[in-house]
């Protein structure tokens, strides 16, 4: 039998927490959540794993420090040395006070355009792709619950069935 | 036995072909002339077909258009044959001498590829050292200016060619009754063989009438037809009544060479000098004791002080007393090396001063009377006398050489009048100026720098002038003219020869040794020649009864305003009114630039409620200032230390009020850069104050009484480069003390005596061991450093300045050499006001307040610590003043190079704090970061901007041709500042690389240690301890300005030393 | 579902439901342009046009054209630079600091304050870069491989510093406030009929469709951003505050300017924030989300700030005295009592004086008043740099160099201009994006909105 996809459209996000809370109970697998802004809550619920996002930045931010120490290094000391109001130009580490500021903002520069960058491809959100939503008013003020009959191994009217028994705005059954 | 094998180049010379053998005999090819290759008649057989006309057409096209694609590529023409003695890029250094009937001085002039480009004394053998000032230093601008007269004219309006001139001229002379040549003073013995020659041709019509634009006549008279030649190196008591000799009087330059030898409190011993004046002159300036007086006052302060020397009945002069009482003291216990000297052209006046010079025995020591010197010979009468004739309209000839009357005769516009009467006039002068284009005929002579001379300035001495380049216009020696008149076709130069010897060929023109080194050093000891450069030398007693000079001295009335006019250092008599350098350099007192105006006492303009600071925002008020029936109308700026009740006045200004054609910077020019017009005229810069001379008892008189000012309620704006007067109690900039103090102290080191100590800070360590740490537990903060910083000592050098604040006279010669040396760009009067003027090298000027120090304020005054400050920001009525050569200090700390983001600005290993223009952004945080102020930011792009097309050397076709080949012309948006003369320094060290030496201690010199007169600024090596800056450096006077920010700077200033008792200190 | 105390009053009045929110923001983007909008935005861009003209001007003729000299070597340029980069904190700060303190008023107000502070640190990038005397060589402040072989810029100079704190400020603010806008974009994609708009959103909005996972990446990445933004505005204005701290100019040379940059800074941030917000509530009619609550709340910052720098200027002053510093002393009574006296007191009564008037609630809560305060703080504020930087150089060490300064038509040209340009950027802004954070809005309106609130009290 074909695959079917049910997105069911809640009007309120509390609707919504409940709805998903009693069919993930029942065994139901939902697939995805459509919402115009954060649910909390949600992702427990769902199964949405944490994002590892934070340490991706800490890690670009750690190779902008150590980037911007060997910057200066070479700049100010290895490449072309020169006398600057009678500062020793001969060693980095008696020079690094005057650094620290390029430092940190570099640091920071990489920490966060990195993560930005990464947060865009991760998420697949880039300038001129297509929008997925199944329906318009999910950024507005509606809420869709995805679920596919291929990860539930019932039927359509079973499913169906379950999801109507919750407090359902609208439910649209598709072909794949 | 030794084989000898022998090596072919090519196997066509072991065949000795014909071709083989060619090359040998002309193995180095000989240069042929452009003339010989277009003489080659083969050239002419050679024929061009239509196809190679058509490819040179093609070549030709391409080639135009590319070139046009591109930047044109401006090409300098190489010599065709290259004269031995200039290597390209080497200076060639040539002895002359500057004379211009006003000033005198033997210089060495660079060229560089035959271009005139600097000039500096002949310290090696010019007279007196080879002492110049700003002007003679500034004057090679002169010979590029634009405006010149090109060639011969008549009419100021159609050019003719010299024999026309010739043979009109001649034929006028010849039909004229009575010839008249007026001149300033001739002291070449050619030239006035030359006039001679003319008299005798012209017998019985000619006279020669001599005049000083600035008169010494009354001096002249009262030694008897002398005017004496001074020593003051040998005079350990100075007393000045109103002369400026360390400026502009007499032979000034050579006067402040030997004044300073004295006031060096290290020597054996130090002058004292007192000054009564009413103006504050360069020279009260640098007094121990001032004494403002009224101009009236003069003759009885004479007077006084001949009754306290010769022990007569004391004259009482107001406000005079106690200093002609200390000053009489002091000319007694040094007799016979005393000098007084006054500036006074009253006879009488004169003839006390030389009275009390003969009492003093101070004739044939200090003075010599007798011989004296051959300047300002001129007699006031005699040209009066001349000017009655021109308006009887008896002269039917005048030749005018060297002078300038109709700007410069006091009585001008008679002079004028008369001048149109005159049939025939013809003038030397180089420029259609206000004499010359009112002549018939200008004949202009060659400049100094383009031409022969000799000079007889004192008995038995021959100055001579050389050539620096050929003649860049259609000029003529006027001394050639006068014998042209005479029929005499010699060549000036040859003249010249015969002059001072009478066995002169000019076959034996190159082998004469002794005339060759005559030339070389520019000098040589005459006997030939003392009949022409003597004067009438009687007994050197004046002919006025002493009674008789001492009654009129004292008659002057004093009135309640009295005026005395003066000349600037920076413009002396006007006649380089169009160089722009001159004008932009500040007055050392007032440090004004392009104008003069009417200085006058604070306190005055204060009860008179004009404007008694002038800064950017603040425009001066302009007064009417009458005398006799002339009046002016100029700015009142004030002067601390003129004397209440009296108005100074500069000469040297107002030229070219008829709208002559004297150069582009002798008018003013507005924010548009474009001159200023009054109606068709440009308006002049300054005014003319020459009317103001009056004539008293048969000589010119400089002041004048019964003056009356009244307000205009018109304002305008002075341009300074100095806005604030006092060091505001900051004894970190400037250290001074008194002679008693300074010779207990003599023998410690520098930072011992208590009149210079480092500055120290408190630290927490028990340093002076009393066993408790506190307040007085210091360090000098030589001891502290914010990071290991590099080392400067040991070897390798370390390039420095020493600057005696005790012989620098103030005299802005340094601040003219650094320009011309540097190319530093003349920003125009606008710019100066804007205050962005950009002077390298500056010369700060402290006037004291009415106390020192801020406590001492409060105290005194009683006044809290703002109002205290307040007060301190006014002059002193009569201050002391300190003048201060400011430029990069070098710090081995500097606080710019650590701020410029592009590292624009970095520290040499040999101590200098380097500036790359090329990589300079312009964002001039060093500038705001320097605790000196003495970087400049260019503003503009001053070579191309129209705003300085009439001021900037660099934009002027011709006078471009003065700037430095060895320094960077800087563009807009960069900043720059004192380099120590780097290209000197590279130059001498290379010099020193060549002979395998090291580099000698005073080899290399900046251009400012080798302009100063005084040998105040002393550049050399701090590394190497036998240097005489090392040396100095170590002084007990030697101190850092600014010592405690800690930037520890390359340049040393010597504390101020003044002889005078610790009491008045 | 977090629970907010009931005494705290709402902060979305109106019995708003998520779909009005949407409502709000989004109509006046899709409807016509309103006529005073038009009218303010031709006169901003006449004022802009001007601007660029003196622009041109002064890259054409030279620095000369501004009235700086041999002492003065920085005066309006330089003023302006840290003007502008001051005011450019509020936003950053709102969005950043207040997130992290979970304020909620925030949201009402951040999206619109990035937007001026992002503008407001373009305005101010525009002076360090015009103020350079060559300006086409700007790029050499930084270390590009070049031809020259070894020649890079000093990463001694506090200048260099303010380059990279500058453009890495500028451009994670920028980051920080898109990220935050893609989703409402989407938001307007999606109620957008007009196509060509509608591609124009869709194409802002990165395809943006609200899934879960995206959303918890979102929070995530506006927590940290906001994390590492926060340290940023901080150091960002000290760095500035460094320009001067680092030199050793009486005046500049103070250790207490980056904290006291800081306030500053983020004193006028407030006050422009104030400045643009009461037009635009009024304006765009959202009495609703802005209201008297969020205005209160800044002035309450405002108080704060102009306390601190305050409470800095006293110290400035004590400590001058105190070091026995002949030179130190003396720039500060100049600053006092000196020629440029009238900056120093104008500073000092629209900065200390006037905003501690919030004191009192009645005129913390009125709207009139705030604006015109406002204004006061702003220009209290660029007098307070004019005082730092021309009053400190104009005499310093030796006073043979002391000097004065006179501005010149370029010198002001140049400063309307660039306040022109703001606008145009801003009205702009205000036209064309969604000026409230939707998303956030939303996440609140159950905790905040006023029904829910009167629901809350039934319970």
């Amino acid at each position: 039998m074909a695959n079917k996809v049910l997105h069911v459209m809640y009007d309120d996000d509390q609707k919504l927490l409940d709805a998903a809370r009693a069919l993930v109970a029942q065994g139901i697998r939902v697939k995805d959540v459509f919402s115009p802004f954060p649910i909390h809550g949600l992702d427990p619920i769902i199964g949405v794993k944490r994002t590892r996002l934070a340490i991706c930045s800490f890690l670009y931010a750690c190779t902008g420090t150590v980037l911007a120490i060997l910057g200066t290094w070479y700049f100010m000391v290895s490449d072309w040395n020169m006398n600057i109001g009678g500062k020793p130009n001969f060693t980095w580490i008696e020079n690094a006070p005057s650094f620290i500021p390029v430092m940190f903002e570099f640091s920071v520069f990489c920490g966060a355009h990195g993560m930005a960058l990464t947060y865009l491809l991760r998420n697949g959100t880039l300038p001129g792709m297509p929008a997925d939503n199944p329906d318009p008013r999910t950024t507005d003020d509606k809420f869709v619950m995805e679920i596919t009959t291929e990860d539930n191994h019932m039927s359509v009217e079973e499913l169906e069935a379950k999801i109507r028994a919750t407090d359902v705005f609208e439910l649209s059954i598709k072909n794949y | 036995m030794g084989m000898n094998t022998k090596y072919w180049s090519s196997l066509d010379e072991l065949q000795q072909t014909a071709a083989a053998q060619e090359a040998m005999s002309t193995e180095f090819a000989r240069e042929q002339s452009v003339e010989n290759f277009l003489a080659d008649d083969k050239l002419k057989e050679t024929n061009t077909g239509r196809r190679d006309f058509l490819k040179f057409m093609g070549f030709s096209l391409a080639a135009a258009t590319l070139a046009a694609c591109e930047t044109p590529v401006v090409k300098s023409i190489p010599y065709v044959v290259k004269p031995e003695e200039i290597t390209p890029g080497v200076a060639n250094y040539y002895a002359s001498t500057y004379y211009d009937g006003n000033d005198y001085g033997s210089i060495l002039v660079k060229t560089r590829e035959g271009r005139p480009i600097f000039i500096k004394g002949n310290k090696e053998f010019g007279m007196d050292g080879g002492a110049i000032n700003a002007r003679i230093n500034a004057s090679v601008l002169g010979l590029y200016d634009g405006a010149r007269l090109k060639g011969p004219r008549k009419n100021n309006s159609s050019d003719i060619d010299w024999n026309t001139l010739d043979t009109e001229v001649k034929a006028a002379l010849a039909s004229a009754s009575s010839i008249r040549i007026l001149s300033n003073t001739i002291i070449s013995p050619s030239t006035k063989r030359a006039i001679a020659e003319f008299s005798n041709k012209y017998a019985g019509k000619v006279k020669h009438v001599q005049y000083d634009t600035v008169s010494y006549a009354g001096l002249n008279k009262a030694n008897n037809g002398v005017t004496p030649s001074y020593d003051f190196s040998k005079a350990k008591t100075i007393v000045s009544i109103g002369a400026d000799f360390l400026g502009t009087w007499l032979l000034s330059s050579a006067y402040a060479a030997g004044y300073m030898e004295r006031r060096k409190p290290e020597g054996e011993w130090m002058s004292k000098h007192y000054q009564f004046e009413a103006n504050m002159s360069l020279t009260g300036s640098n007094a121990d004791v001032r004494v403002p007086i009224k101009p009236s006052q003069e003759g009885q302060v004479v007077a006084a002080l001949y009754a306290a020397v010769t022990g007569s009945a004391p004259i009482s002069v107001e406000g005079a007393d106690k200093a002609i009482a200390s000053a009489a003291a002091d000319l007694k216990k040094s007799r016979g090396a005393s000098i007084v000297v006054s500036s006074s052209n009253d006879v009488y006046v004169q003839t006390v001063v030389a009275a009390i010079n003969e009492a003093l025995g101070n004739h044939g020591a200090t003075i010599d009377n007798v011989t004296g010197t051959n300047f300002f010979q001129g007699k006031d009468e005699e040209v009066r006398a001349l000017v009655d004739e021109m308006n009887a309209g008896t002269v039917d000839a005048l030749i005018i050489y060297g002078t300038n009357p109709a700007y410069s005769y006091p009585e001008t516009d008679k002079f004028i009048a008369g001048l149109q009467k005159v049939k025939t006039s013809v003038c030397f002068n180089h420029f259609a100026d206000e004499t010359s284009s009112r002549c018939a005929y200008s004949a202009p002579d060659h400049h100094y720098l383009e031409a022969w001379n000799d000079y007889a300035p004192v008995k038995g001495r021959i100055d001579l002038a050389q050539p620096t380049i050929s003649p860049l216009y259609n000029t003529r020696y006027a001394q050639e003219a006068f014998l042209r008149w005479a029929d005499n076709n010699t060549e000036y130069y040859d003249y010249i020869r015969q002059t001072h010897n009478s066995a002169y060929t000019s076959a034996a023109l190159k082998t004469d040794a002794q005339w060759n080194m005559a030339v070389h050093n520019g000098t040589f000891a005459s006997t030939v020649s003392e009949a022409a450069s003597t004067v009438n030398a009687t007994a050197a007693v004046s002919t006025i009864s002493i009674s008789e000079a001492l009654a009129k001295a004292t008659a002057a009335k004093s009135s309640e305003w009295e005026l005395s006019v003066y000349q600037k250092v920076t413009m002396g008599i006007g006649n380089q009114a169009n160089n722009a350098l001159l004008q932009e350099t500040p007055d050392p007192i007032t440090k004004t630039t392009w104008d003069n105006y009417f200085t006058m006492s604070p306190a005055d303009m204060r009860e008179m409620g004009l404007q008694t600071y002038i800064g950017q925002c603040d425009c001066a008020d302009v007064i009417k200032v009458t005398v006799n029936g002339k009046s002016l109308t100029l700015p009142a700026f004030p002067t601390p230390g003129q004397k209440r009740g009296t108005i100074g006045v500069a000469l040297g200004y107002g030229r070219g009020a008829g709208n002559e054609e004297i150069g582009n910077a002798a008018y003013q020019t507005g924010k548009a850069g474009v001159h200023l017009m009054d109606g068709d005229k440009r308006q002049t810069i300054g005014k003319n104050a020459f009317p103001f001379i009056s004539f008293v008892d048969g000589t010119w008189s400089f002041k004048a009484t019964d003056v009356t000012i009244e307000k205009t309620g018109e304002t305008y704006s002075v341009a300074t480069t100095q806005m604030h007067s006092t060091v505001m109690g900051r004894d970190s900039v400037v250290k001074e003390t008194d002679l008693a103090t300074f010779l207990k102290n003599k023998d410690k080191k520098r930072g011992e005596a208590e009149f210079n100590l480092i500055p120290a800070l408190a630290v927490h360590e028990d340093v002076n061991g009393d066993g408790v740490i506190n307040a007085q537990d210091k360090k000098t903060v030589d001891n502290f450093d914010l990071w290991r910083a590099h080392p400067v000592e040991g070897p390798g050098h370390r390039w420095g300045l020493a600057i005696d604040l005790n012989s620098c006279i103030g005299c802005a010669s340094c601040i003219t050499a650094c320009h011309i040396e540097n190319n530093v760009p003349v920003v125009g009067k606008d710019e100066v006001l804007r205050h962005r003027d950009m002077h390298w090298l500056r010369i700060d000027r402290y006037f004291s307040s009415e106390f020192e120090t801020l406590e001492e304020t409060k105290e005194q005054t009683g006044k809290g610590t703002i109002a205290a400050y307040r007060h301190m920001e006014d002059p002193a009525e009569n201050p002391k003043t300190v003048h201060m050569p400011m430029m990069c200090q070098h710090c081995n700390h500097a606080p710019c190079e650590t701020v410029c983001p592009v590292a624009a600005t970095v520290h040499s290993n040999e101590g200098l704090n380097n500036m790359a223009y090329n990589r300079c952004i312009g964002t001039r945080y060093c500038a705001n970061n320097c605790p000196y102020k003495v970087r400049r930011f260019n503003w503009f792009n001053y070579v191309t901007n129209d705003k300085f097309s009439m001021v900037n050397p660099a934009q002027d076709d011709t006078l471009r041709m003065v700037l430095n080949p060895d320094v960077t012309v800087r563009t807009r948006g960069v900043m720059e500042k004192c380099s120590m003369c780097q290209q000197r320094i590279q130059e001498g060290k290379l010099e020193a690389k060549k002979a395998g030496l090291p580099v000698a201690d005073g080899a290399i010199q900046t251009a400012c240690s080798e302009a100063c007169p005084v040998g105040c600024i002393v550049f050399g090596d701090l590394n190497d301890i036998n240097s005489l800056v090392n040396k100095k450096s170590q002084s007990v006077r030697a101190y850092h300005a600014l010592e405690e920010t800690g930037v520890k700077p390359n340049v040393y200033y010597m504390t101020k030393v003044r002889n005078i008792e610790p009491a008045e200190a | 579902m977090i629970k907010e105390s009931k005494i705290r009053k709402p902060l979305i009045l109106g019995h708003k439901t998520y779909g009005d929110i949407t409502k709000d923001i989004v109509d006046p983007i899709m409807g016509e342009t309103p006529k005073q909008w038009k009218i303010a935005f031709t006169i901003a861009c006449i004022v802009a046009l001007y601007g660029v003209g003196c622009l041109f001007y002064i890259i054409g003729v030279g620095i000369g054209s501004w009235g700086l000299n041999k002492t003065v070597g920085w005066a309006w340029d330089i003023t302006n630079f840290v003007w502008w980069v001051g005011i450019g904190h509020a936003g950053t700060l709102i969005s950043a600091v207040l997130l992290l303190f979970r304020q909620r008023w925030r949201m009402a107000i951040n999206r619109s304050a990035e937007a001026m502070t992002i503008f407001a640190v373009i305005m101010a990038a525009i002076f360090p870069i015009i103020h350079m005397g060559r300006v086409w060589q700007a790029y050499w402040t930084l270390p590009l491989p070049n031809q020259f072989g070894s020649l890079w810029p000093n990463f001694n100079s506090a200048l260099l510093w303010d380059v990279f704190a500058i453009s890495t400020y500028f451009s994670v603010s920028l980051v920080f406030w898109y990220i935050g806008l893609i989703p409402d974009f989407a938001t307007i994609r999606d109620k957008m009929v007009k196509p060509g708009w509608k591609k124009f959103y869709s194409i802002l909005s990165f395809g943006w469709s609200g899934r879960a996972k995206h959303w918890t990446r979102f929070e995530e990445v506006s927590l940290v951003l906001a994390g590492i933004a926060t340290p940023l505005v901080f150091s960002v204005h000290s760095i500035v505050s460094m320009d001067f701290a680092t030199s050793i100019i009486p005046g500049w040379h103070t250790t207490i300017f980056p904290p006291y940059f800081v306030a500053g800074a983020v004193f006028s941030g407030f006050a422009m924030v104030q400045t643009l917000l009461l037009i635009m509530r009024k304006v765009m009619k959202l009495e609703a989300y802005i209201n008297l609550r969020h205005i209160e709340y800044m002035n309450i910052v405002i108080i704060v700030t102009g306390s601190i720098v305050g409470v800095a200027y006293l110290t400035e002053l004590f400590v001058s005295w105190y070091s026995g510093v002949e030179y130190e002393s003396y720039a500060f009574i100049n600053r006092f009592s000196g020629p440029l006296a009238w900056s120093y007191w104008a500073m000092m009564t629209c900065n200390v004086i006037s905003p501690q008037l919030f004191w009192i609630k009645k005129l913390r809560t009125n709207l009139q008043f705030t604006f015109f305060m406002s204004i006061i703080v702003n220009i209290g504020m660029w007098f307070e740099r004019f005082v730092i930087i021309v009053t400190s150089i104009h005499r310093d060490y030796l006073p043979a160099a002391w000097g004065e300064f006179k501005a010149t038509p370029m010198d002001i040209g140049l400063f309307i201009g660039t306040i022109g340009i703001f606008f145009v950027l801003f009205l702009l802004f205000a036209r064309y994006f969604p000026v409230l954070a939707l998303n956030e809005l939303k996440t609140i309106l159950k905790v905040s909105g006023e029904s829910y609130k009167n629901d809350n009290n039934k319970h």
